[in-house]
């Protein structure tokens, strides 16, 4: 039996390290808070980002940023059309040793880092886009009939440009699901591009310190897991979800009429786990409604697929988002009203 | 919350919850037992209002239990709906902000939950939110705005405990025509009654008779007892109904045939024809009218031929099994026979008085003579024929009675058919001439001639008719007694006398001699005929038979309603049918459409056929 003592040291650490992180990360970003915030949640659920946002705005740099902050392997992939998937996973090649004798040795790709840059990742096929799907959601990868497990923490963070569809590949539905979290990238502010201009413009500064370990990664993972969450929470939950699916009795009007197909399962545990690095990151054992809520625009916004007519409409998933957490009732009919009394 | 061992960390979660929910739950209840009360005087002021409107004073008071019922009931459903810890931790949650800590909180606080990492730290969490709230904070409010319908409901019930009570509603008013009648003396019935002192035509009419008297009788009794103007008015209209139909007996059911077969049989010589409509329309008064007319008319070769017609009219009627026609034809051939001989008597002795009469007479003679002259004709030259004959010195007579045996004796039967008395007449009348007895019968015999047709001289189906007409009329002016006015029935044949007749009857149905010149009958009051040239304010015109493109070219009687036609009714009563076929009232109408045909306007020559299609099985 665990005592309150122990718990609770693991929650400090965690959000001490989250906080030394967030320094760490902001000596190099600026601005973009929101961002890496959502980056961490990503980190500390154990789940994966695809970063979204136009050129330049330093989705890349900040991935580097995060992986130069981790004592942990670091890996880049530059997606092209012409990858192939051999170019992700690595293959058998045909090595002389020493003595003469030739035998095939394993040449690991780069999907066997911790940290994984999956940089324009909907530049390649569709193909090669799917040899990251065993690693991302199996944690192991299969060449030539061997499985090699990754080495944990594995993290994958990929970046996409909405803006140049010429010569790109639309991630799969299969794809998108295994990304924990999909987060924008906005544009700086005005102070933040000034900011961002005194930075870059002089000499080069030397590289953000390592500030967390694999161990700890490891330590805040597990302390995430281990956050509690009340019944009617989860039942908030799988009601969000169950609500983002057109065929749903008492499904909101917005998505009947923009949604082809809502989220899944995986969906559902995905805003689960969001809201418990959520309550990690703030020092909390438990999860609240407002976590939920916090955490339904990145947790969703890439799973719920909009029919023509929402496509027509020019009516974002982010809305139709906003629409859930509004109409989706967190606690009970009754209990709400007394409280608003 | 379910009782466990505790550990030190659960106990002063446990005691705040509890400290917590306690008044939570409490204020809750108090909310829905207020609620409940408000609901009960507002459902009190209204059954207070309902008893001040019925006029139950001394209940409004008691109304304001309501209010305390009302909060029982509130008690009740509040404890069926008490919070569970949860609902009470998400509300406190809600209230307090504590981030959904408490809710977790009472999931982790169960038993099987001790192993939980997060436990003893959620716990503690909850705690720390639960110790830091105010209590205030964590109330939830038990008035409502609805709940001040509670001094609302308590003021009204109070205040229409001491209204005054509304007056008295008017008594409901009776139903038309439930005012009780009494009456002493009835007059009309008096006639249906009479209809006992009828004669019959048979045993079954005899029954139906006496029925009709004795229900006239019985209605009577309790018109002097007093009894509703509607059953009364209902009772005559039975009356009335079934005077009707018996009157339109004659040929009824299955006789049917054999009247149909006589009508034939009249409709084939054309001197009959009147005789024949009035058959038809079973109007047997006009039948004998109109075998007068042929008794004064026909030379003595048609009234054989007309007098073989009946006998013909009847073989056929008795064949056809309608033996009650037959026997009314054979009666009327009698009648002819009987009418045409006084007649012949009448003008011979005219003429063998010759000059010795007055110019009234001769002229009476001359019409006669010229088969012009009627009844009416026939009794002036009985009257003048007694005071020549009471004039005549007794040399006269015997000379007279000498040249009437001379007449008799060069007849030698060879005289010509429809020249005459015959032979044995002529005998006859020398024979009475010649004796002082016989002169006087003849004298009574040419008083009684001079006098009006008196009651009793038409045939029997005749006579039957006009009291069972005089019955109608009684049923008519009892009703008019009743305080209704007597509503017209279609009578058969009735007004349905031709206007070259103006004069030649005595008007009106009372026997009382007419003033010449016009038909006095009156007409019924909507009816299209009155007869002749009578008075026709408020009637409606009559139908322009060839007018009418859509109608035969055939003789059609005009404009007259059917016999099954109500024209007026009282209410119906219970016991009458009007959808069962041949029952109550309507099959009482049956017996009336059976001679429908005769009065309607179907062409005479498809009569017999739309008749056979029509006729009952």
């Amino acid at each position: 039996m665990t005592t309150t003592g122990d718990f609770q040291k693991r929650l400090d650490r965690a959000r001490e390290a989250s906080a030394r992180l967030k320094d760490a990360i902001g000596q190099v970003i600026v601005g973009q808070g929101e961002v890496v915030e959502q980056a961490l949640w990503g980190l500390v659920a154990g789940g994966h980002v695809l970063l979204e946002g136009a050129p330049g705005l330093g989705k890349t740099l900040l991935v580097r940023t995060i992986a130069s902050c981790l004592d942990l392997k670091f890996s880049r992939i530059q997606f092209t059309p012409d990858l192939m998937p051999s170019d992700v996973t690595g293959t058998n090649i045909l090595v002389t040793s020493a003595d003469g004798s030739r035998h095939f040795a394993l040449h690991k790709g780069p999907i066997f880092g911790q940290v994984v840059l999956a940089d324009e990742i909907n530049r390649a096929t569709p193909k090669t886009q799917s040899s990251l799907l065993e690693a991302m959601q199996e944690h192991g990868c299969t060449i030539g009939g061997v499985r090699h497990a990754m080495e944990e923490p594995f993290f994958v963070l990929a970046t996409e440009n909405p803006i140049e569809m010429e010569g790109t590949y639309p991630l799969p539905e299969a794809q998108l699901d295994r990304f924990l979290l999909k987060v924008i990238v906005p544009s700086p502010t005005e102070d933040e591009m000034t900011e961002i201009l005194a930075r870059t413009t002089g000499q080069p500064k030397d590289a953000p310190p390592r500030v967390l370990d694999r161990d700890e990664v490891l330590a805040i993972r597990s302390a995430c897991r281990d956050v509690a969450v009340a019944e009617p929470i989860m039942r908030f939950a799988s009601r969000l979800v169950r609500a983002s699916d057109p065929a749903t009795q008492g499904a909101p009007d917005l998505v009947r009429r923009a949604i082809r197909y809502g989220a899944g399962v995986r969906g559902a545990q995905s805003l689960v786990l969001a809201a418990k690095a959520v309550s990690v990151l703030e020092g909390r054992a438990h999860v609240s409604f407002g976590d939920v809520q916090r955490v339904a625009k990145p947790v969703l916004r890439h799973r719920l697929i909009r029919s023509f007519e929402g496509e027509a409409d020019g009516i974002t998933t982010d809305q139709v988002v906003d629409a859930l957490v509004e109409s989706v009732p967190a606690r009970p009919e009754n209990v709400e009203q007394a409280i608003r009394r | 919350m379910s009782k466990r061992p505790s550990s030190p960390t659960d106990r002063p979660f446990r005691d705040a919850f509890r400290s917590f929910s306690g008044r939570v739950r409490r204020r809750l209840a108090l909310e829905r037992m207020l609620s409940g009360a408000a609901i009960g005087l507002v459902l009190g002021a209204g059954a207070a209002a309902a008893a001040w409107q019925t006029r139950h004073g001394a209940l409004r008071p008691w109304m304001a239990a309501g209010g305390a019922l009302g909060a029982v009931a509130g008690a009740i459903v509040a404890r069926r709906k008490r919070w569970r810890d949860e609902e009470v931790a998400l509300y406190l949650d809600g209230r307090l902000g504590g981030k959904e800590s408490i809710s977790t909180a009472i999931e982790l606080d169960r038993e099987d939950e001790r192993d939980d990492p997060a436990r003893a730290v959620v716990l503690s969490q909850a705690t720390t939110v639960l110790e830091k709230a105010n209590p205030k904070d964590a109330r939830p409010r038990f008035v409502r705005a609805y709940h001040l319908a509670i001094p609302l409901g308590l003021a009204a019930i109070g205040y229409v405990s001491l209204l005054p009570l509304p007056a008295l509603p008017p008594p409901p008013l009776p139903p038309p025509g439930a005012e009780q009648v009494k009456l002493a003396d009835i007059k009309g019935l008096d006639k249906i009654i009479d209809l006992a002192n009828t004669n019959a035509r048979d045993d079954a009419q005899r029954k139906r008779l006496d029925k009709l008297a004795e229900d006239a009788k019985k209605l009577r009794e309790k018109l002097r007892d007093g009894m509703e103007k509607r059953e009364a008015q209902a009772e005559i209209g039975k009356l009335k109904d079934a005077i009707t139909a018996e009157r339109l007996s004659l040929g009824d059911g299955e006789q049917r045939q054999g009247l149909e077969s006589a009508l034939g049989k009249l409709a084939e010589n054309p001197d009959l024809k009147d005789a024949a409509k009035a058959l038809g329309d079973r109007d047997l008064v006009s039948f004998d009218d109109a075998m007068e007319n042929l008794a004064n008319k026909l030379e003595k070769e048609d009234r054989e031929r007309a007098k073989k017609t009946l006998e013909e009219a009847a073989e056929a009627a008795r064949k056809q099994n309608a033996p009650d026609v037959a026997k009314a034809l054979e009666e009327q051939k009698k009648r002819l026979e009987e009418m045409a001989k006084k007649n012949e008597k009448l003008k011979e002795l005219g003429k063998a008085l010759g000059e010795g009469l007055s110019e009234d007479a001769k002229e009476a003679l001359k019409d006669l003579d010229s088969g012009k002259g009627g009844s009416k004709e026939q009794q002036k030259l009985a009257e003048k024929l007694e005071e020549a004959l009471g004039k005549l010195t007794p040399e006269e007579r015997k000379r007279l009675a000498e040249n009437m045996k001379k007449r008799a004796a060069e007849m030698n039967g060879e005289e010509a058919p429809g020249e005459g008395p015959s032979k044995e007449q002529m005998q006859e009348l020398a024979e009475e001439l010649e004796s002082e007895e016989g002169q006087k019968r003849l004298a009574e015999e040419l008083k009684k001639m001079a006098e009006p047709e008196p009651e009793g001289e038409g045939s029997e189906e005749g006579e039957r008719q006009k009291r069972l007409e005089e019955a109608q009329k009684g049923a008519g002016e009892a009703e008019g007694q009743l305080g209704g006015a007597p509503m017209p029935v279609p009578v058969p044949g009735q007004g349905n006398k031709p206007g070259n007749k103006a004069g030649e009857k005595p008007g009106g149905n009372n026997g009382t001699p007419g003033s010449g010149g016009k038909d006095e009958g009156q007409p019924y009051a909507g009816h299209s005929e009155g007869g002749g040239p009578g008075d026709h304010k408020g009637q409606t015109g009559v139908v322009d038979g060839p007018g009418v493109k859509s109608r035969a070219s055939g003789p059609i009687n005009k404009g007259k309603p059917m016999p099954g036609l109500v024209m007026g009714r009282t209410s119906g009563r219970a016991g009458d049918t009007a959808n069962i076929q041949g029952t109550g009232a309507l099959g009482q109408a049956a017996a009336g459409e059976l001679g429908a045909i005769e009065r309607s306007d179907v062409p005479e020559e498809y009569r017999e056929q739309v008749g056979r299609y029509f006729q009952p099985k």
